[in-house]
């Protein structure tokens, strides 16, 4: 048993890895190594099979014979293995891989090349993923009989020592199940054909093009067998053929385009099909196109087989793919700016030959196709290679110089558009532009400006030259393009002098013709741009309005990130105004359940008690944000913990003897109850140790030695104006400081001259006396000036013992009263007509109840609760819970103020508020958890 | 004194010719250049057909005798086509003017329109005419006439559009004939009608509103009720909200309203988180003063915001509005304003002191009285029974006693209520109890 015990552990470590590696497909730090290894194993690998198929040419029939034989071999001993793992017949499984092997090194012998057949490689993979299916199902496992169990271990490990070999290949071919990496694949595929072109012209006739034709029949035959191969071969014939039959220019007609456009559409999706190939075909074909109708509806077709590349959900689109894909399109769009006369649709079925129209054509010409939907496929394959790409790395600053490429796309779409007048697309694409800037502060924005400008300048945004590079290229050795397009479209991005002009132009245009879901994101990027650029008021206002947060539940998921990151920006924005109270609001719910990472998709949170199904932790993987959108979590947590801290303190002073009182940020409570039960306080180190230590110097009334303490943090630096801030919080330690000294020694004291308060606290005379007046009017001070000596008198009331015991009574009286109320309500589950709704302070009284009386009150509560949860579904939770928002809803209800900032009058009504305005966050943390 | 003019901000909110007393307004304060209120009144005055009164103040501007080819052409263009409208809205003034005729007229309009049409052959074109015809006459500055046909034509009218905007006229030209009473009724019934009106869009609603809201300044500042009457208009949700959004410069007017009106301190509260939150947006010496006193409890800044604001009242056209007593003359409000305000600084001060020197509190008070006087102030308040607290003579303070509630009525106070809830659950146990015996 300790045996098995211990290779099960093996097994499961294997298990994870592989499947690391399957899943995550090149997302972390494997995937620089395995790019950079291979661009060069890459092409040595081609380089073999180029030449493999040189000798197939070569010398035709004998060596073809041979080789095809001992592919066929293997081929059978791949159809036995996929019979073996059908019926999981290890022992037989285990035969056939040695068979394979030895088999691997005739073909080998034959092929007289150092690298081994796809077929093999698949074969391999094929198997590794069946061993660790096999692994992973233990219950199967314990089933197995002896001598299966012992093959299946055994296979392990001879498959493991072997795969090691080819680990690379193994890699590689994971990654593009398909082919390989394209852009050394492209460029060997054609010198490849260049090469091949020569002979082919004199010696090929055109019987030997039927064969061929034939051959490409039998090849599809064999592809559904799944051989990558023979697939690749075929195809490379299938173009020389196109080149033949394109060596007369005059012989060709639209018909004939037509027609083998058609063939290669049809071939689209199917299996066996080279997505690369296709690509490449596709691309021959616009350049031979009759009409410009024609080269667009080709062109369109190019662009969609380009994103055909990449089929996974979880990768992204190769980043060359992606260059040349932004070519083309900006190749289309120039052609629709040449010919005004051609109109891009998707709604209505093209006519059959309505692209054989010409040039000189006076009416319009209708060609099928969505350019607002390729920009948005462009946009989130950016989008997701920024995901993937590990940010830490050159490759991902090199992925961000792109930006300005989609930036200029955009904008021609956009511009299109509103040529002929879609402003309803139009919005959407301005959307996709607002989406690329609205996050930038204007330094970042400047240096993205200065960019585009110099890169404009520079290569011709880099793509367009290489475009042309490879166009000229190619002309050099097809025939000469037929429909020649000038470059009309600008290649380079403009933008405005501020990031500011350039996003309110973006958002009045989606306000006036976008659909709701559009103008939602556009407000809250809008809002989130204000926030950036320190407009508190303004921001605060617009999101009030738009009334976003009634409705953010209700929207899906990434608009619902979107929001949180907003309410994060908008809370450093209000901390940065020295708005604790409001910055405190934004915040306090985003740190509510311990997510901050989920709800910023900036990251995962484990959960303890609720496991992740793989496509939940897909689709979460899906919504991360690229690194540099991040909003520094550290300086997130400082801001909220320190705003939480100066509202906190001098409450909890205040109220330090009445429980009834509730606390403002329970979040803050509980951390600061961790970092009491400490036995042994170290130095502060993380974020939240700094801001405890300079919470207790705060809740002893020393402000300079909390201040000390909160200004030794990292974080400030990264802010733009860190003095001033740091004054603002200073002030801000002072005056809390005030307060809670005021509150927790108010008793010791019978008179206090202000001379005093202000040396102790630093503060002018001026502030500290209307400070003091405020706590006063509020009544939290039971104290009074004497104007003439410039003191403050305590009227501090003696309770007699007695008095105090009938206070304590009294109260105890009322949670009798309440307890009963309750328990009649799980009874008859309805609630007594005309009572107050005040059970809820009840519950946290009984709580803070420390005596004999606990016993009882904690059944009370407990009891209570049940209650609570019962009686919600009659309407009964819904009505605390109603009246706590009647307040602040009541003008929310008509109008546009609804709650945040008119709180800092009473401090119920601001609780209500909060509730009612950032309720919006609460949810999609449960939209996640579903 | 100009900063705190607010003529620029309100008069896009206006009608042309209500900007008229306020450019007269500013005239007389002389704020501003002569010239320049001279230049901005024929601007006005350019889109009005009040060509002749334009002429005369081309002539004060420029001191000359000529007038500009353009207003003369435009003077005959206007005389051409008053009499064109006044021809084909003839045949229904005509019958208007018939006080017999009127008389046949009933509540059902309807049957007035058909009666019309069937005995007197007048027809919607002869309707619409008559209201063409009332805004021309309004436009010429012949107020009473319009205000006059746009009540008749309101009584006839079947489209809502067009009966909303001769409602808009009617109470322009009432407002400008200063008959307050009649302007405050034709304010409510607008005010129902933007209440209830479903607009095309929100903004269009809001616009509605806060047009409303400028024009109610010119009578409520008027009318003998209007303080109370602002304070219940501009409170309402709605209106406070279109205040926020789009007019926050109308806070003086709220601010001003509160201070001075006694009875309506209850809404000092709101009023102050309105302009706590509009800080931003809208500031000024009155809403300061509120500022100061009851967010910062700062009372040196209180005082000196006290003097600015008695300037701000006096350059502002609804506030700052003159009473002619028989030799010398008043602002009323200004008055009113300066009192109240130092009572609510008085008050505020006292709540929070136990004891103040009288010397200081004069001054703070911005009284320039002698010790004397302050002294005879305060002691009126006291007598007045305003405020609880006795004046210590040989050490010249006044002192407030501390008053603690007592602590046998906080215990009542906080058991009180147990009984009855104790009361309503026995009853509410036994009931069903008893209804369950009764049955069986």
């Amino acid at each position: 048993m300790a045996s098995r015990f211990w290779t099960q552990g093996g097994d499961s470590d294997t298990e994870e890895e592989e499947e690391e590696n399957s899943e995550y497909d090149g997302s972390d730090a494997e995937q620089p190594a395995g790019d950079n290894t291979g661009a060069a194993a890459g092409s040595r690998y081609l380089r073999g099979q180029a030449s493999d198929s040189d000798d197939s040419d070569g010398q035709h029939r004998v060596v073809k014979s041979a080789r095809d034989k001992r592919f066929d071999e293997m081929a059978a001993t791949v159809d036995q293995m996929k019979n073996a793992m059908k019926i999981n017949d290890w022992v037989s499984l285990q035969e056939s891989f040695e068979k394979i092997n030895k088999q691997l090194e005739k073909v080998v012998r034959v092929t007289e090349s150092v690298k081994v057949p796809n077929l093999y490689i698949k074969a391999l993979v094929m198997l590794e993923d069946f061993l660790a299916q096999a692994l992973a199902n233990k219950d199967a496992k314990k089933k197995m009989s002896s001598s299966n169990a012992k093959a299946l271990n055994s296979m392990k490990q001879k498959l493991k020592k072997n795969n090691k070999q080819y680990e690379e290949i193994i890699a590689k071919y994971r990654e593009m199940p398909e082919s390989e990496d394209d852009g050394t694949a492209d460029e060997d595929e054609e010198s490849d054909s260049e090469v091949e072109e020569d002979p082919s012209k004199i010696v090929m006739s055109d019987e030997e093009n039927e064969d061929d034709d034939d051959d490409d029949e039998d090849g599809h035959d064999e592809a559904t067998e799944g051989d990558g191969v023979w697939e690749r071969k075929m195809s490379k014939k299938d173009k020389l053929m196109d080149k033949q039959f394109m060596k007369d220019p005059s012989e060709i007609t639209w018909d004939i385009v037509n027609q083998k456009l058609k063939e290669i559409v049809a071939a689209r999706g199917k299996k066996g099909t080279g997505r690369v190939e296709q690509v490449e075909q596709l691309t021959f074909l616009t350049r031979v196109a009759k009409t410009p109708a024609q080269k667009l509806e080709i062109l369109f077709s190019v662009i969609s087989s380009q994103f055909d590349i990449n089929p996974s959900l979880l990768g992204h689109m190769p980043i060359n793919v992606w260059k040349k894909c932004v070519g083309n399109m900006l190749l289309a769009l120039d052609i629709l700016e040449q010919y005004p006369n051609i109109v891009v649709d998707d709604t209505v079925e093209p006519e059959e030959n309505e692209t054989q129209k010409g040039a000189d054509h006076n009416g319009t010409i209708r060609v099928w196709g969505n350019l607002v939907a390729f920009l948005d496929r462009l946009d989130s394959e950016f989008f997701k290679s920024l995901q993937c790409i590990d940010p830490y790395t050159r490759e991902y600053v090199e992925r961000l110089r792109d930006e300005p490429l989609f930036f200029v796309i955009a904008q021609n779409v956009q511009d299109y558009l509103e040529r002929i007048g879609d402003f309803k697309a139009s919005s959407k694409v301005a959307l996709r532009r607002l989406e690329l800037i609205y996050y930038k502060p204007q330094e970042v924005y400047d240096a993205m400006r200065k960019l585009a400008e110099q890169t404009g300048t520079e290569d011709g945004l880099g793509n367009g030259d290489e475009s042309e590079k490879n166009l000229s290229m190619e002309e050099n050795r097809g025939p000469p393009v037929f429909v020649s397009i000038p470059e009309l479209v600008p290649r380079k991005p403009t933008f405005s002098e501020s990031s500011r002009a350039l996003v309110d132009a973006l958002v009045s245009l989606i306000y006036s013709y976008g659909d709701e879901r559009t103008k939602a994101r556009a407000m809250l990027c809008d809002i989130y741009h204000h926030a950036i650029f320190d407009e508190f008021s303004i921001a605060r206002d617009l999101l009030l309005m738009s009334h976003l947060q009634d409705g953010i539940q209700l929207m899906d998921i990434s608009s619902q990130i979107l929001f949180n990151r907003v309410m994060a920006q908008l809370g450093l924005c209000a901390f940065r105004a020295g708005l604790i109270q409001e910055a405190h609001g934004c915040l306090f719910e985003l740190y509510q359940g311990g997510r901050v990472k989920e709800l910023l998709a900036q990251g995962f949170s484990q959960n303890r008690y609720h496991e992740k199904t793989p496509e939940q932790e897909k689709a979460e993987r899906r919504r991360q944000m690229p690194y540099h959108m991040h909003i520094n979590l550290e300086l997130l947590e400082a801001t909220h913990l320190i705003s939480a801290m100066l509202l906190e303190v001098p409450n909890m002073a205040a109220t330090a003897y009445d429980p009834k009182r509730k606390p403002i940020s329970k979040t803050f409570r509980r951390l600061l109850e961790v970092s009491e039960r400490q036995t042994f306080m170290g130095p502060p180190e993380s974020v939240r140790d700094h801001v405890m230590a300079a919470t207790r110097a705060l809740s002893k009334g020393d402000y300079q030695k909390a201040f000390d303490v909160i200004s030794s943090l990292e974080i400030w630096k990264l802010l733009r104006n860190c003095d001033s801030i740091l004054q603002m919080v200073k002030s801000k330690i002072k005056e809390e400081a005030l307060r809670t000294y005021l509150f927790a020694f108010a008793s010791c004291y019978d008179s206090l001259s202000l001379e005093q308060l202000t040396s102790m606290f630093d503060l002018s005379k001026a502030h500290a006396h209307s400070i003091v007046s405020k706590m006063m009017v509020m009544e939290e001070l039971q104290a009074s000036w004497d104007q003439p000596t410039k003191c403050l008198v305590f009227h501090n009331l003696e309770q007699t013992r007695l008095q105090s015991l009938l206070f304590q009574m009294a109260d105890k009286l009322v949670i009798l009263a309440e307890n009963n109320e309750r328990a009649f309500e799980v009874r008859t589950g309805g609630g007594l007509e005309g009572l107050p709704p005040k059970r809820r302070e009840g519950q946290d009284y009984t709580a803070y109840g420390s005596n004999r009386w606990q016993d009882n009150s904690a059944s009370g509560v407990s009891q209570g609760r049940q209650g609570s949860g019962y009686g919600g579904r009659l309407g009964y939770n819904g009505r605390t819970g109603g009246s706590a928002q009647a307040g602040a809803g009541s003008r929310g209800a008509g109008g546009h103020y609804g709650s945040m900032g008119r709180t800092s009058y009473r401090a119920t009504a601001m609780r209500a508020s909060q509730v009612e305005g950032f309720a919006g966050m609460v949810n999609l943390s449960r939209a996640g958890r579903i | 004194m100009a900063d705190y003019d607010l003529t620029s901000r309100i008069a896009p909110h206006f009608d042309r010719h209500l900007v008229f007393p306020l450019l007269e307004f500013l005239q007389e304060r002389e704020l501003y250049a002569n010239d320049e209120i001279l230049k901005a009144k024929i601007q006005l005055l350019s889109h009005t057909n009040m060509v002749d009164y334009a002429m005369d103040i081309h002539k004060a501007l420029y001191h000359t005798e000529d007038v500009p080819q353009a207003m003369v052409d435009r003077r005959v263009e206007v005389v051409a086509r008053l009499k064109s409208l006044e021809e084909s809205a003839a045949p229904l003034i005509s019958f208007l003017q018939d006080a017999n005729l009127v008389q046949e007229l009933r509540p059902d309009r309807q049957y007035n329109i058909q009666m019309l049409q069937d005995r007197f052959q007048i027809g919607a074109d002869q309707i619409e005419a008559l209201y063409q015809y009332a805004k021309f006459q309004f436009e010429c500055g012949n107020y009473s006439g319009a205000a006059d046909y746009l009540y008749q034509y309101r009584a006839l009218c079947t489209n809502s559009e067009r009966s909303l905007s001769a409602l808009w006229g009617k109470l322009a030209a009432e407002i400008l004939m200063q008959n307050w009473d009649i302007a405050l009724e034709e304010l409510n019934r607008l005010k129902e009608i933007i209440d209830s009106k479903s607009f095309s869009s929100p903004l269009n609603h809001l616009q509605n509103r806060i047009w409303l809201m400028h024009w109610s300044l010119f009578i409520f500042f008027n009318h003998e009720n209007g303080r109370n009457s602002i304070i219940d208009l501009f409170f309402q949700d709605r209106y406070l909200n279109a205040i926020q959004t789009n007019a926050p410069h109308l806070l003086r007017y709220v601010a001003t309203a509160v201070i001075v009106n006694k009875r309506r301190r209850n809404m000092l509260k709101e009023l102050v988180k309105v302009i706590q939150q509009e800080q931003q947006c809208y500031k000024d010496p009155i809403t300061e003063l509120i500022e100061s006193l009851y967010v910062n409890y700062d009372f040196d800044g209180a005082q000196k915001k006290l003097k600015e604001c008695e300037q701000v009242i006096l350059n502002d056209p609804f506030l700052g509005k003159r009473v002619e007593d028989s030799n010398f003359t008043t602002v009323p409000l200004r008055d009113e304003f300066l009192e109240n305000a130092r009572l609510f600084i008085f008050e505020t001060y006292c709540r929070i002191h136990r004891c103040i020197d009288i010397s200081v509190l004069a001054e703070k008070l911005n009284l320039n009285m002698t010790h004397d006087e302050a002294l005879v102030w305060i002691t009126n308040l006291i007598r007045n029974s305003k405020l609880e607290a006795k004046i210590d003579a040989v050490s010249g303070t006044v002192t407030m006693p501390v008053v603690h509630q007592n602590v046998h009525e906080q215990i009542i106070e906080a058991m009180k209520n147990l009984n009855m809830r104790t009361y309503l659950l026995a009853k509410n146990i036994t009931e069903p109890a008893q209804a369950a015996q009764a049955s069986r």
